[in-house]
């Protein structure tokens, strides 16, 4: 974990308040994991307007050129002032944050993303895909903003399948349809899954009548990032109760099953 | 080898020599662990601790912090292991790092601070103070009573020092109006200095959902948004001359460092500024002595209080 800054060496829109930023880090190119993520200042230097930093999966790790690269949505202060960001700036990031994942023994994993949650995703499909494993990437989005991104996954050596609820791309509908049936086409795969809070709701409802291993990936909102203002407390199951977990440094991912969510 | 010499940066609260005024609040830096990563944090006048009780607590319901202008709004709800975690899970390595500890501790009531000042009594020669939070605006039962009660501070302080032998900071809650008598019962009660402020009550509603952004509804404001409050509050305590103070509120900068040392702190707490630059103690440290330095200003506690020149005149 390091506090650093780096040189953007592109920062795109690829869709409706969608964009692209690659920046230049061997650091991270040679200690990011996946299931970990990285906290962006996301003001000029010296100031603090947005105050906190804001928390960011790594999509893409590009080794050859030490470069790696951020999906983002814009959504208020913090990403908009990304998304003004051009090549050639700085950004002041920390991390690799959190504990990795580790998916070294998956034979068969089926990747569960909904909107902006496949960014976290992409990274694990690749390395995954890499390894010899098998690799089903289950992606929903509201619309159809994300669509560029199908050459993406087009490089992956793995199966994909895409819900648009506009009806623009892939199928309509939404990711858990996919288990409308009733039936378990994944039976022996290793699940993991990042995206909405509906949507992981529904997952754990459909999942809690099957034996595969769930392991989500959350969002909070976060203040510290490392594990110190116990801001980013989501409930984990216990034996009698709960225990409040941190998403930053127990985290960000949970057994599915274990999580209850408010 | 000849020494380089700055500034004289050594401050007392007190009984408590610090060897610089730079110090972290409570709640804002854990026990100092995960910052030992970025710098050397016993370069630090000191660490204040999370605030402990004497049994873990849980917290409050997420969400738990909220972003608003200049500042945070926080719930946390003192969650915490608990006292003899403190000296099981964060006094070794505390050791180890060779960090000036204040430990912070809070009960709901007069007896609770007794049974933690009785815990504690076997590990006094590892602590340079201990902290009375008696101000969070978070616990319903706990601070906010005390702060109102003018007794309870004075009784809470007397019998923690007492037991301990521990020199002993109070720190006040901006939340209760005028601060002077709390901090006369602190005086009365043996304190060897106050800090303050803690963070100021505050609520955020959303417009879409007409729920409010905290799950506990109401939280604590810090950051830059309450460093007048503080500024103000430091200023008048200071001109009253009660206690020795550690003055907190929104420090984002050495220049709001100085600012709180020229208004009457003796030494300044950094809160929520550790959540965004990670490695703000050393910073700050650093350019109070430039500063210095540049003023050729040969010894920091000549500028503490200099707001109040003209009145003292
Ligand atoms: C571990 C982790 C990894 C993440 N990875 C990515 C990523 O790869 N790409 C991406 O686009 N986003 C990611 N997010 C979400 C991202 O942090 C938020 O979108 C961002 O903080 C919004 O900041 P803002 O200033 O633009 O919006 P704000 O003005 O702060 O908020 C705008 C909206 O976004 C919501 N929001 C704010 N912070 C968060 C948060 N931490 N989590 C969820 N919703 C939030 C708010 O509730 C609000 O509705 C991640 C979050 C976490 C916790
Ligand atoms: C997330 C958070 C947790 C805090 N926890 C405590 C605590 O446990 N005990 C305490 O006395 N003060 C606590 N505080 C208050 C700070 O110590 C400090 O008084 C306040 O934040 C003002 O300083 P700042 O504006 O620099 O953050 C907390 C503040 C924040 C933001
Ligand atoms: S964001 Fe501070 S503990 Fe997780």
């Amino acid at each position: 974990m390091k506090l650093l800054d780096a040189e953007i060496v592109n920062n795109i829109r690829i869709g409706e308040g969608l964009y692209k930023m690659e920046f230049f880090s061997p650091y991270l190119c040679k200690n990011f994991k996946p299931g970990q993520f990285i906290n962006i200042k996301c003001s000029p230097e010296g100031l603090f307007d947005p105050f906190l930093r804001r928390p960011f999966s790594i999509y893409d790790i590009e080794n050859n050129f030490n470069v790696v690269s951020v999906l983002y949505l814009v959504r208020g202060k913090g990403t908009k002032y990304l998304s003004g960001l051009e090549k050639g700036d700085n950004i002041n990031f920390c991390g690799p944050l959190g504990n990795p994942l580790s998916f070294e023994n998956d034979k068969k994993v089926l990747l569960i993303g909904g909107g902006i949650g496949i960014a976290p995703l992409y990274l694990m499909a690749k390395k995954l895909s890499g390894q010899g494993a098998l690799v089903y990437f289950l992606c929903g989005f509201k619309e159809s903003n994300f669509r560029l991104l199908e050459k993406d996954f087009l490089r992956l050596n793995a199966d994909y399948k895409i819900y648009c609820e506009d009806g623009m791309w892939g199928e309509v509908g939404i990711v858990t349809d996919e288990f409308a049936s009733g039936k378990n086409k994944f039976e022996d795969y290793k699940v993991y899954c990042c995206g909405p809070l509906e949507m992981l709701k529904k997952l754990q409802a459909i999942f809690s009548k099957y034996n595969n291993t769930v392991i989500a990936i959350l969002e909070e909102k976060m203040a510290c990032g490392i594990g110190v203002c116990m801001g980013c407390a989501v409930k984990i199951k216990q034996k009698g109760g709960f225990a409040y977990k941190k998403v930053c440094s127990d985290g960000p991912s949970f057994n599915l099953e274990e999580v209850l969510f408010g | 080898m000849v020494k380089e010499k700055g500034p004289n940066l050594k401050v007392n609260l007190g009984t408590i020599e610090l060897d610089n005024p730079v110090i972290t609040c409570s709640g804002t830096f854990s026990s100092g662990l995960e910052y030992g990563k970025f710098y050397d944090i016993s370069k630090l006048g000191a660490v204040t601790t999370k605030s402990f009780s004497l049994k873990p607590k849980k917290g409050n319901e997420p969400p738990r912090t909220c972003e608003v202008a200049c500042g945070l709004l926080n719930s946390i709800g003192l969650q915490n292991d608990g006292i003899n975690s403190f000296k099981k899970d964060h006094l070794p390595y505390i050791k180890k790092l060779n960090i000036r500890v204040i430990l912070s501790i809070f009960g709901q009531d007069i007896a609770e601070f007794r049974k933690i000042a009785k815990e504690i009594v076997d590990i006094r020669q590892d602590i340079i103070a201990l902290e009375l939070n008696l101000s969070c605006p978070n616990v319903e039962k706990g601070g906010m009573a005390f702060c109102t009660s003018t007794d309870d501070i004075k009784n809470i302080t007397h019998e923690v020092k007492q037991i301990t032998k521990i020199p002993v900071i109070v720190k006040l809650s901006p939340n209760v109006g005028d601060l002077s008598m709390p901090a006369i019962s602190a005086r009365e009660g043996g304190a060897d200095a106050i800090s303050l402020i803690n963070t100021v009550i505050g609520a955020a509603f959303d417009i879409d959902s007409f729920k409010p952004k905290l799950g506990n509804i109401q939280g604590g404001l810090s950051g830059p948004a309450v460093k007048p409050i503080a500024i103000a509050n430091v200023y008048n305590l200071y001109k009253e001359n009660i206690l020795p103070i550690i003055g907190m509120g929104g420090i984002y900068s050495w220049e709001d460092a100085v600012e709180f040392m020229i208004a009457g702190a003796k030494a300044i707490g950094l809160g929520s500024v550790n959540f965004v630059n990670y490695m703000a103690g050393i910073e700050i440290l650093e350019n109070i002595k430039k500063y210095l330095t540049s003023k050729n200003i040969t010894d920091i506690n000549s500028i503490i209080g200099r707001a109040s020149d003209k009145i003292k005149r």
